[in-house]
């Protein structure tokens, strides 16, 4: 669906900013009526989406990520861009069996991985778009629910 | 950038006597991942005393957190030796439920 309005941010892709980019999405998140909880849910998501970028991107002399709110009256879309090296980790491409650690011991653990699952689990949507030498592009969308509109 | 991470992020120890607590409060994400562990570090090798984080002050934690959270129940796992949750906020619990750490956990009786 074509945005109605965007607001877009461009940040350097270093840890130290992802709070920026959550900040800017609980005010537009909020101005849209979107409940506490979906905020919190989205909070996470575009988070995760950004430590992508900010971990595997970019080498020592970093870049920039760019981040899009696309705002409909129905949905809410996040875009999160890179131009670094597009990331295909083991474990770290999403999937109908992204690995959660429900069924497995605590010696089969593996640390790493969550973040893409995290996106899944709390978006309504989430598309993954990584051309090589042409960086990655995450987008994550969120429905307003009908009965949490304000009147 | 400098973030005055203190008012982000902070730690705080309380050591009583068998028991280490670990007080955490604002954001636990990747940019202050490194001090987490620092922190945590000389506490997690200390198997003769119970370790525990309280996270009533927690209001945010990312995949990087959970991800430490993790290694330091495997380290405490394999030396025998407790790490518990206190005071788990309500949508830090769904996450630790959605992942699947939640299980690994002791449980608490005054977990929210």
């Amino acid at each position: 669906m074509k945005a109605d309005q965007t607001v877009t941010l461009n940040l350097p892709a270093t840890a130290d900013y992802v709070d920026i980019v959550r900040l800017n999405l609980y005010g537009i998140a909020s101005k849209m009526g979107f409940s506490y909880e979906d905020i919190e849910d989205m909070k996470v998501a575009v988070s995760e989406a950004c430590n992508n970028s900010v971990l595997y991107a970019y080498g020592q002399e970093g870049g920039l990520v760019e981040v899009v709110f696309g705002v409909t009256r129905e949905e809410l879309t996040i875009t999160v861009k890179d131009e670094g090296v597009s990331f295909s980790l083991p474990g770290n491409e999403p999937s109908d069996t992204a690995p959660t650690l429900h069924d497995k011991d605590l010696h089969d653990v593996e640390i790493g991985g969550l973040g893409f699952y995290l996106m899944q689990a709390l978006m309504d949507d989430v598309n993954v778009a990584s051309e090589s030498g042409k960086g990655t592009q995450v987008v994550l969308t969120k429905r307003l629910t009908r009965s949490e509109e304000k009147v | 950038m400098t973030t005055n991470k203190n008012d982000k992020f902070n730690a705080r120890t309380v050591s009583e006597e068998g028991k280490n607590t670990v007080y955490l409060s604002g954001e636990l994400d990747l940019s202050v991942a490194p001090d987490f562990r620092l922190v945590m570090e000389p506490l997690v090798g200390d198997s003769k005393v119970d370790l525990a984080i309280n996270l009533k002050e927690l209001k945010y934690i990312d995949s990087t957190g959970i991800g430490i959270l993790l290694s330091i129940l495997k380290a405490r796992h394999s030396v025998n030796a407790s790490f518990s949750v206190e005071e788990v906020p309500t949508q830090i619990q769904k996450l630790f439920d959605m992942t699947g750490i939640a299980k690994f956990f002791e449980p608490q009786e005054n977990s929210q």
